[in-house]
């Protein structure tokens, strides 16, 4: 497809910042109605998705090259792009504004370019030509309203509430009740409280604009990861959408007007010790006797670990938690088929995040649970042994490099 | 071993705020001793440090509204913690428009210090902001090396130049060289020099004024009877002075040195409510 179209700098620089966070590559996705740009970081704990509709631009033309497929619909065409050749171009997005007059996206799929160019001022023209590779599409389904706990509030609400932890902080837990909001620095067992200072913000649920508790939860998720959107919201200032579930079920912060809409789905983590050992059924057993150490120490453990010589284990864990879910909740959009495709992807990206993460000196004790992330991809077909080095492989075509955070390591005098 | 305390002005908490800041960009770790009437930072002379040593003392009702202490038992009221002052930095650094700000001593998982900042919002209930710095409690036993330093018997002591002047040029004289000279004599004239294989370059002060010194029981002090003329000179780690002018947020009511040649430069900086003494040792 040939996709033409000019631009709101600043937004759109935060977008693709807001994305950089996630990972150092994301999907460029154009379609009929707009441009979605999606991003999932390595260990899959992490996805963005943007969506800049066709009105968000002074022009967007998008006209589909006619292809033979087997399906009716037009396939659009996604590709893939090194987020750290797009960065340069919208560096100093505040800087942008002053400067560029316009920006042009092309992409011509024959050659395998994008084209960005910024029109500046003083009759200067920057051109960038960036390769794309082919790729499949990434999408991932979460269902929103499902959640029980929904808040909505501006960004400059959120932006005052986490200048308060240090920006070397990773993680942060959100726990609510409905008469309480509190954010707090995520300590666990083995949190050495000598050196840690622990920063807790309590907050009146009536400084939301919308405050739904529906199950009392403590959440744990990244911050990091959620700071770009931070600045896209306040870009845009639109209000920010939490929605969430109880620890270990995906939180999502959205944003959402006429023209624009950015999801980020973070995994949370989860307690192995909260759940209920009694309703196992038997086939599980042999994962439960492998991690009763793990278990009697009621530490969060990490998938990885497990040696891979039966891969049935992992699985079994997040299988677990399909089998609690599904008497609970019969409407998820997650059928017993695609939770197996799912947890056999899971057992290579454990791998994935071990090796990736590794530098990371806490990683390594976390359990992330990935969870309704789908993939729709020819590769993810049926659940057989054959097919695990094939899917192994795209894995690793896919995760180049660990979310390296350049202000990561940095501590105070 | 308790203690509470409670800031609710804003301009004293901007200031004790401003004070921490700079205790911050002196020492890592450093010692806070608490009594009943006042509030000392302590950083002794260990060689970690680079043997210098620092002293500040802060009256406790210059800055809070509230002050409760309690120490270990009632002839030895204080109480003596280790701490890391950016975290404390850190704590007040976003309690800028605090409504008011209370500080105690807690020990949930491990000894803290409490910080509670309680921040206005749209809601009828405020917002509470809480940070629990880890601190160490030190024993009774090891109190000794945390006394006042005593002020040396020094040979020349006078007021210093414009602290940001003086700061400009040796921040310059840091990229060209690790230690510098201060040398200063009686009639009030003092000069910064270093010296490497390349250049030397020294800056001149004068007409700074000499403090008058009252010496009790009428002892002689080295100064005395010493040549207007002659300078007492010291060669000191660059950095450590550096990082002394630059953790001036507010110009001090009054700034002096005392110079023992070739041994150690005794820094007083004065403000209303808080004295700094800073001693950096002569390099060998």
């Amino acid at each position: 497809c040939i996709l033409h179209c000019f631009l709101f700098l600043l937004v759109f620089g935060r977008a693709i910042h807001a994305i950089a966070r996630i990972s150092d590559e994301f999907w460029f996705d154009p379609v009929e109605k707009g441009l979605a740009l999606r991003s999932v970081n390595s260990s899959r704990s992490a996805y963005a998705y943007v969506f800049f509709s066709s009105m968000f631009f002074q022009h967007y033309c998008w006209t589909a090259v006619s292809q033979p497929c087997q399906k009716e619909k037009q396939l659009s065409l996604p590709c893939k792009l090194i987020i750290k050749s797009v960065l340069p171009v919208f560096r100093c997005a505040n800087v942008l504004e002053r400067n560029v007059e316009k920006c042009s996206i092309y992409t011509n799929i024959n050659d395998h370019h994008i084209t960005f160019q910024l029109l500046c001022k003083h009759g200067v023209v920057k051109t960038y030509n960036l390769t794309f590779q082919e790729c499949d599409p990434l999408q991932a389904v979460f269902a929103k309203h499902m959640c029980p706990n929904i808040l909505k509030v501006h960004s400059r609400l959120l932006a005052d509430i986490m200048i308060h932890f240090p920006t070397s902080q990773e993680e942060v837990t959100l726990s609510v009740t409905p008469m309480k909001v509190c954010f707090k620095s995520y300590t666990e067992e083995d949190t050495d409280f000598s050196k840690t200072m622990l920063t807790e913000i309590q907050l009146n649920p009536e400084e939301f604009d919308y405050f739904q508790v529906g199950v009392d939860s403590e959440v744990t998720f990244c911050l990091k990861e959620l700071r770009g959107l931070l600045a896209l919201s306040e870009a845009t200032s639109v209000p920010v959408s939490i929605h969430f579930d109880v620890s270990g079920k995906p939180i999502a912060f959205s944003i959402e007007d006429m023209v624009l809409e950015a999801s980020f789905i973070l995994a949370t983590l989860c307690d192995i010790e909260k759940e209920p050992t009694s309703q196992q059924p038997p086939c599980f057993s042999q994962r439960q006797e492998s991690n009763a150490a793990a278990v009697a120490s009621k530490k969060p453990q990490w998938n990885g670990n497990v040696p891979n010589t039966e891969p049935a284990k992992p699985a079994s864990h997040l299988a677990k938690q399909e089998v609690k879910n599904i008497p609970r909740d019969t409407k998820r959009e997650m059928p017993g088929i695609e939770g197996a495709a799912l947890t056999k992807a899971e057992d290579h990206t454990g791998k994935d995040f071990k090796t990736a993460k590794a530098s990371l000196p806490h990683a390594v004790s976390y359990f992330y649970k990935y969870c309704i992330f789908q993939f729709h991809s020819l590769f993810f077909g049926a659940v057989s042994c054959m097919e695990k080095d094939a899917i192994s492989h795209t894995f690793h075509s896919l995760a180049t490099a660990s979310d390296t955070e350049e202000d990561f390591g940095s501590s105070p005098v | 071993m308790r203690f509470r305390a409670k800031i609710v002005d804003l301009a004293c908490l901007n200031h004790f705020s401003r004070v921490i800041n700079t205790i911050a960009k002196l020492a890592k770790t450093c010692t806070l001793c608490l009594t009943d009437s006042k509030l000392y930072f302590i950083l002794s002379d260990k060689v970690v440090n680079g043997g210098v040593s620092m002293w500040c003392e802060l009256c406790q009702g210059n800055f809070f509204d509230e002050f409760q202490m309690e120490g270990v038992a009632a002839e030895h009221n204080e109480i003596y913690l280790e701490l890391v002052p950016e975290n404390l930095s850190r704590a007040l650094k976003t309690a800028q428009s605090a409504k008011a700000v209370k500080i105690k001593l807690t020990n949930k998982h491990c000894p803290c210090v409490r910080v509670a900042v309680e921040l206005p919002s749209l809601s009828s209930s405020s917002r509470i902001v809480t940070h629990d710095i880890p601190v160490g409690v030190i024993p009774r036993r090891l109190w000794n090396d945390f006394r006042e330093p005593s002020v040396p018997d020094f040979d020349v002591s006078i007021y210093l130049p414009v602290l940001k002047t003086m700061k400009s040029v040796v921040e310059r004289m840091k990229n060209l060289s690790n230690s510098i000279v201060i040398e200063a004599n009686l009639s009030g004239e003092m000069n910064l020099k270093i010296e490497t294989d390349l250049v030397s370059v020294t800056t001149h002060f004068k007409d700074l004024g000499n403090p008058p010194w009252a010496l009790e029981d009428g002892c002689q002090s080295s100064a005395q009877g010493r040549d207007l003329e002659s300078m007492a000179e010291a060669r000191i780690d660059i950095k450590k002075l550096q990082q002394l002018l630059a953790g001036q947020q507010v110009n001090p009511t009054k700034a002096l040195c005392n110079i023992v040649s070739k041994r150690i430069v005794h820094f007083i900086l004065l403000h209303e409510d808080v004295s700094l003494q800073y001693f950096i040792p002569a390099l060998a």
